[in-house]
């Protein structure tokens, strides 16, 4: 029972939060257009996630993935208002996520700084260069090309339901992209079974013959990288870039990797469940959204699910854990 | 004198009977051995002496009246003092401080703590155990293994109110400790021994039984095989008490006959204390390496491996190899290191994931692992090396030492290797685990493998090795034939001054 709950309390949590808004919401919630409307509203959250749990996956953590997301989204704009075209001025604010990330790399893996402090530090670096960037101004409107805003707003058509079509946007689909890349390299490739055995225990790994230095510093340019296209996906969303919108992203990012490795087999970080935690969130957050919960319960209600989660799963660990 | 008595002790855990008529008698003034293979019941008949299980069935008695171990206060309220494998220290703070943990520290009201009374407290514990070269104001950090142990036993003999201890329990205690380390450790015992405390001593190392104790009990598959009086104990009578089967003798002979072009060359190796390397390792053979603490033992296969920088050069087959455990592992070195929880294993993963990973390399295509090809692998390798696990699967925290350390076996044979590095490779590992391993060993040298293994345990070494070098401050002082050597002699070997 009690290894029961810990490997589907998760999931059960979820199965029951999706009957109660139903339940709650009988003409809204469980309508596709509803769920695709969540898989937009997620798409974000879901790609820093995934990056996320590439650091995690060696056992490490990102604090400036949110900063990181401001700072590429105000890159990007800034150089539209130069008037760079869009692939370029997308390019370069990848290649500030890859440099950011990068830096966090050698400052941990190199250096030795632990990684709340390094990362902590270059959370307010990359908040700081986003306000010195955008002269700590909103940049939108006209500065903003239409073809870069239409990105949010447009999709994969499915055919129709009824008389109206049924469109996967394409956050939705940029999202899954990314969650399935990471996926290949963190389950089927050799990089990301080194980066499993760094996490599982680093000395050994050195010992064996894994490049450790070198592949947490790799890890980290990848979640910059992650953080950055998550930054970009928000500003084609709200057509406008501003040097706090991606703050709220780094802690939920967290909270969705936490919630998924209390459903995964060793507790360990894996893609598929961090996906699954940001698809908690993002269902709790919609239906409450719906339900006219205000924002500040709603923020209690998600840390008690987080910490729910994470209870019963330790409790299940130590429970089963000795014999 | 206080006497302690466990009789037909049952304990079941779900399915599995880990305690099936298990018993012990502790009485002050003798040193007890528990022995037993691992999974024989030792740790579980412990945890009950300590209070942290309740057993199903069976007696206790202090003194001839029954009692009830219900919880550790209780245990210690008996007077009963356990020391872990583990030492629950804190390495930042002094000894004294240590010392006083469970203790209150002498204030001056406040909490204004009496450095000098604190002091004083401990040193008068420390040399009560007849320990005087330890000074209550060093670091705790800064101690070896051996001295910490020693000042956790002080620990327990500082004066307080509460109950004075009478028995001690000591599990595993010289698994991580030099030779010089355990004969301090032994006349400490000694001392409370003639103080008439009652010590239960838990160990896989069969010398050490066999010179210290008074009594020993073996329990096998949960049950009371035997308990021995110190003239009727002999090694040949234990290890049949524990395996039920009889060993003629632990070490299998040496098969092939070890000759042609070198493996392993090492020349003018320098690495931290290490200076002057050289020795040359035929096809076949097994050289091993004595010496004492601080002889530089513990770094060699480290630097022959690449994983402490070095300088010289290491050959294997006639060709030099680059300074990285990457480079060690793909020219055919294959390590078994000394620590296999901190070093070698990752504990939370499935234990195919440690057997694969030196290997990925070669189970990969174009950058993704070959599953099929891992699987494979790990059932041929588990079978050579008789890994006892429920599937690849499972995680290795759930082993036994003595099947960790054949996960570890299993990887260095998947190479194949050319040369094995082995680091005390049967340190903490059960009779029946530890002549599997023996076995694997000679297996290998009959293909032609050769083996570097570096252990403090001396019948081991001199019943394995062909040769044997030995370590002193940092050099090999002498190779000699390992054949005819005496453990007395060895020792004398490493004490000896160097010639200069």
């Amino acid at each position: 029972m009690v290894r029961f709950l810990r490997h589907y309390g998760t999931l059960m949590g979820m199965v029951a939060i999706v009957l109660v808004f139903w339940a709650l919401l009988p003409d809204t919630f469980m309508t596709a257009r509803n769920w695709l409307n969540i898989t937009q509203q997620v798409s974000m959250l879901t790609v820093a996630a995934v990056a996320m749990t590439v650091v995690m996956v060696v056992g490490d953590f990102d604090l400036s993935v949110g900063s990181m997301a401001s700072l590429s989204g105000i890159v990007a704009a800034v150089l539209f208002t130069l008037g760079w075209p869009v692939p370029l001025a997308v390019g370069a604010a990848l290649v500030v996520g890859l440099a950011g990330g990068l830096v966090n790399g050698v400052l941990v893996s190199v250096i030795g700084i632990l990684p709340f402090v390094a990362t902590l530090a270059t959370l307010t670096m990359y908040s700081g260069a986003a306000f010195i960037l955008s002269g700590g101004k909103t940049i939108f409107g006209r500065d903003i090309p239409q073809s870069f805003a239409d990105f949010a707003k447009s999709g994969l058509p499915l055919g129709s339901l009824g008389d109206k079509p049924v469109i996967l946007p394409w956050l939705t689909v940029l999202a899954l992209a990314i969650t399935g890349v990471v996926f290949v390299v963190l389950e089927l490739s050799t990089y990301g079974r080194r980066l499993y055995a760094i996490g599982g225990n680093a000395e050994a790994a050195r010992l064996a013959g894994v490049r450790v230095t070198w592949l947490r510093l790799t890890a980290y340019g990848f979640t910059g990288v992650g953080a950055a296209v998550a930054g970009l996906m928000y500003a084609s969303r709200v057509a406008s870039a501003n040097p706090t919108q991606g703050e709220g992203l780094m802690l939920n990012a967290i909270a969705a990797v936490f919630l998924g490795m209390t459903v995964t087999r060793h507790g360990q970080p894996r893609v598929v469940a961090s996906v699954l935690g940001v698809l908690v969130l993002g269902i709790m957050d919609n239906g409450l959204t719906q339900l006219q919960v205000d924002s500040y319960v709603r923020e209690v209600l998600v840390g008690l699910i987080i910490l729910l989660a994470v209870s019963i799963s330790a409790l299940g660990r130590r429970a089963t854990g000795r014999r | 004198m206080p006497q302690l008595a466990l009789h037909g002790v049952v304990k079941t855990y779900g399915q599995t009977r880990a305690l099936d008529g298990a018993g012990l008698e502790l009485r002050g003034g003798e040193i007890h051995a528990l022995m037993g293979e691992n999974g024989a019941g030792k740790s579980t008949l412990i945890r009950i002496l300590a209070g942290l299980e309740m057993p199903d069935a069976g007696q206790i008695t202090f003194n001839g009246a029954p009692v009830a171990l219900t919880s550790p206060a209780a245990a210690e309220g008996l007077g009963l003092r356990f020391l872990h494998q583990e030492l629950q220290i804190v390495p930042a703070l002094s000894v004294a401080e240590n010392m006083h943990l469970a203790h209150p520290y002498p204030t001056f009201g406040l909490g204004i703590v009496r450095w000098d009374a604190l002091r004083a407290a401990s040193l008068a514990a420390l040399t009560r155990l007849g320990v005087t070269h330890i000074d209550p104001k060093t670091r705790m950090a800064d101690l070896g293994p051996g001295d910490q142990m020693l000042t956790r036993i002080a620990a327990t003999m500082i004066d307080t109110q509460g109950s004075l201890p009478w028995a001690y329990v000591l599990d595993e205690p010289t698994a991580a400790l030099t030779g010089a380390e355990a004969e301090r450790l032994f006349a400490a015992l000694h001392t409370l021994r003639a103080a008439g405390q009652a010590i239960l001593y838990v160990s896989h190392r069969m010398d050490e039984v066999l010179a210290l104790s008074d009594r020993v009990t073996v329990l096998r598959d949960g049950r009371l095989v035997s308990t021995l009086m110190r003239d009727q104990v002999s090694r040949d009578q234990i290890i049949q008490d524990m395996t039920g089967r009889d060993f003629a003798t632990l070490y299998p002979p040496a098969s092939g006959e070890e000759g042609g072009a070198p493996l392993l060359e090492v020349r003018g190796v320098q690495a931290g204390i290490l200076h002057d390397m050289d020795f040359t390792l035929k096809a076949g053979e097994v050289l091993g390496i004595a010496g004492l603490s601080g002889s530089g033992r513990n770094h060699l296969l480290r630097a022959l491996m690449g994983a402490v920088p070095r300088q010289g050069q290491v050959l294997v087959k006639g060709q030099g190899i680059g300074q990285s455990p990457a480079a060690a592992w793909a020219a055919g070195l294959a390590y078994v290191p000394r620590e296999r929880r901190a070093e070698g294993l990752m504990l939370h993963q499935p234990l195919a994931d440690t057997v694969a990973l030196p290997h990925i390399p070669a189970l990969s295509t174009a950058g993704f692992v070959r599953r099929s090809w891992i699987t494979r692998l790990v059932a041929r390798l588990a079978q050579a090396v008789r890994l006892k696990a429920q599937s690849q699967a499972q995680v290795a925290a759930e082993l036994s030492g003595g099947n960790q350390q054949k996960v570890l076996f299993a990887r260095a044979l998947a190479g194949p290797p050319v040369v094995l590095l082995l680091d005390e490779p049967t340190r903490g590992v059960d009779v029946g685990a530890k002549f599997d391993i023996y076995a694997t060993i000679r297996g290998l040298t009959a293909q032609g493998v050769g083996v570097v293994m570096v252990s403090s345990d001396l019948p081991e070494l001199i019943g394995l090795s062909d040769r044997i070098g030995i370590l002193q401050g940092g050099r090999l002082t002498q190779i000699l034939p390992a054949e005819g050597l005496t453990e007395g002699a060895l020792l004398a070997l490493c004490y000896e001054k160097e010639v200069v």
